[in-house]
C-alpha cells in the first residue's frame, strides 16, 4: 500500500494504476492451457528476474532442452527466448528393432509436459549491454548474465567542495 | 483388472514432511510401449546425482534434490519457485521391477518400466495358408 508522501497523488490515481497492474497481469499471462495452478502452465519458459548493482540475471526452466537448442537474443531492454521442445517420442526410439516397432502402438496415460515450439518475450528492469550477455545451460535451466548498459548503471558522482 | 497394468499416482506414498523450502511435483508423460512404461519426469535443476527413485511395496517414487543457490540482487519476477521434486506411482503386478532403469539427461528424468516377458503384448504373424 502506497502512501503519500508529496501530496501529489491522487486516490482515483492509485486506482488507475492498480487497474492498469491487475490488467498487465492478465494479458501478460494468457491462459494458453487453461488456468494452471502453476504460472509456468500459462507461459513457458517460467521465468525469474533478479537485478543486482551492474546485472540482470534471467534464469528460465527449460527442461528437455540442450545447449544449442534455445535461442537468446537480447536488444535493449528486451529478451526473445526461442526453440522448440522435442516430443518423447521423437527423442525415444522403440528399444526393440525391427519393422514392427516403427510405428509402436503407445498409449499415453498421462501427458502433462508440453512440447513444440515456444518463443517468449521478455522486458528487461533496465537497458543491457547486448554484447555482454552469457548464458548457461545447466540441467534444464537456462541462466542468462546481463551487464547493465553503461548509461543505466549507477555512478558515483564526486561531490566538490566550492 | 484393468487398474494393475497401469501406473497410477499414489498420493498415499507421497510423504508430505514440514521443509523450509517447497517440494514441488513435477510434470510427467506416462507412455505405454506393451513392452515397457515410460515415465518422464521434467525435474529442471535438480543434479544426476541428487536424484532416487525407489521401489517398495507396490510404489515407485522419484525425489530429486535441487541445490540450493545464493540468491543475488533483488527479485524482479519470480514465476517458479526452487526446491525438491517428489511424485509416486502405484505400479502393478505385471512389471518386471528388477529391470527398473532411468537415466537423466538435461533436467529430465527418464525412467523405464519393463513389464514382465509373460504379459507382454506379443504380435502373431498370420501365415498365408
Amino acid at each position: 500500500m502506497q502512501t503519500y508522501r508529496t501530496g501529489f497523488a491522487h486516490p482515483l490515481d492509485e486506482l488507475r494504476d492498480e487497474l492498469d497492474r491487475l490488467w498487465g497481469n492478465l494479458v501478460a499471462a494468457p491462459p494458453l492451457h487453461g488456468w494452471g495452478s502453476r504460472p509456468s502452465a500459462a507461459a513457458f519458459p517460467a521465468v525469474n528476474v533478479r537485478e543486482t548493482a551492474d546485472s540482470v540475471i534471467v534464469e528460465a526452466e527449460v527442461p528437455g532442452l540442450a545447449a544449442g537448442a534455445v535461442d537468446v537474443a537480447v536488444t535493449g531492454d528486451e529478451m526473445v527466448l526461442k526453440g522448440s521442445r522435442p516430443r518423447p517420442e521423437d527423442a525415444e526410439p522403440a528399444a526393440e528393432g525391427g519393422e514392427a516397432s516403427r510405428t509402436p502402438a503407445v498409449t499415453w496415460h498421462r501427458r502433462e509436459r508440453g512440447t513444440g515450439s515456444f518463443e517468449r518475450r521478455l522486458t528487461l528492469p533496465v537497458a543491457v549491454d547486448a554484447a555482454k550477455v552469457e548464458a548457461r545451460l545447466v540441467d534444464g535451466v537456462l541462466t542468462v548474465t546481463c551487464p547493465k548498459a553503461p548509461e543505466a548503471q549507477p555512478h558515483k558522482v564526486q561531490v566538490r567542495s566550492a | 483388472m484393468t487398474t494393475a497394468t497401469t501406473p497410477r499416482e499414489d498420493s498415499r506414498a507421497t510423504p508430505v514432511q514440514p521443509e523450509t523450502r517447497l517440494t514441488y511435483q513435477p510434470n510427467v508423460d506416462i507412455c505405454d510401449r506393451g513392452s515397457e512404461v515410460l515415465i518422464v519426469a521434467d525435474v529442471p535443476g535438480a543434479t544426476a546425482e541428487g536424484i532416487d527413485v525407489t521401489f517398495e511395496d507396490g510404489v515407485l517414487s522419484i525425489h530429486a534434490r535441487v541445490p540450493a543457490r545464493e540468491p543475488s540482487g533483488r527479485a524482479v519476477r519470480q514465476e517458479y519457485g526452487i526446491g525438491d521434486y517428489r511424485r509416486s506411482f502405484r505400479l502393478g503386478d505385471d512389471f518386471d521391477t528388477s529391470q527398473i532403469a532411468a537415466d537423466y539427461r538435461d533436467g529430465v528424468l527418464t525412467i523405464h518400466v519393463p513389464r514382465l516377458a509373460a504379459v507382454r503384448p506379443r504380435k502373431v504373424e498370420v501365415r498365408p495358408g
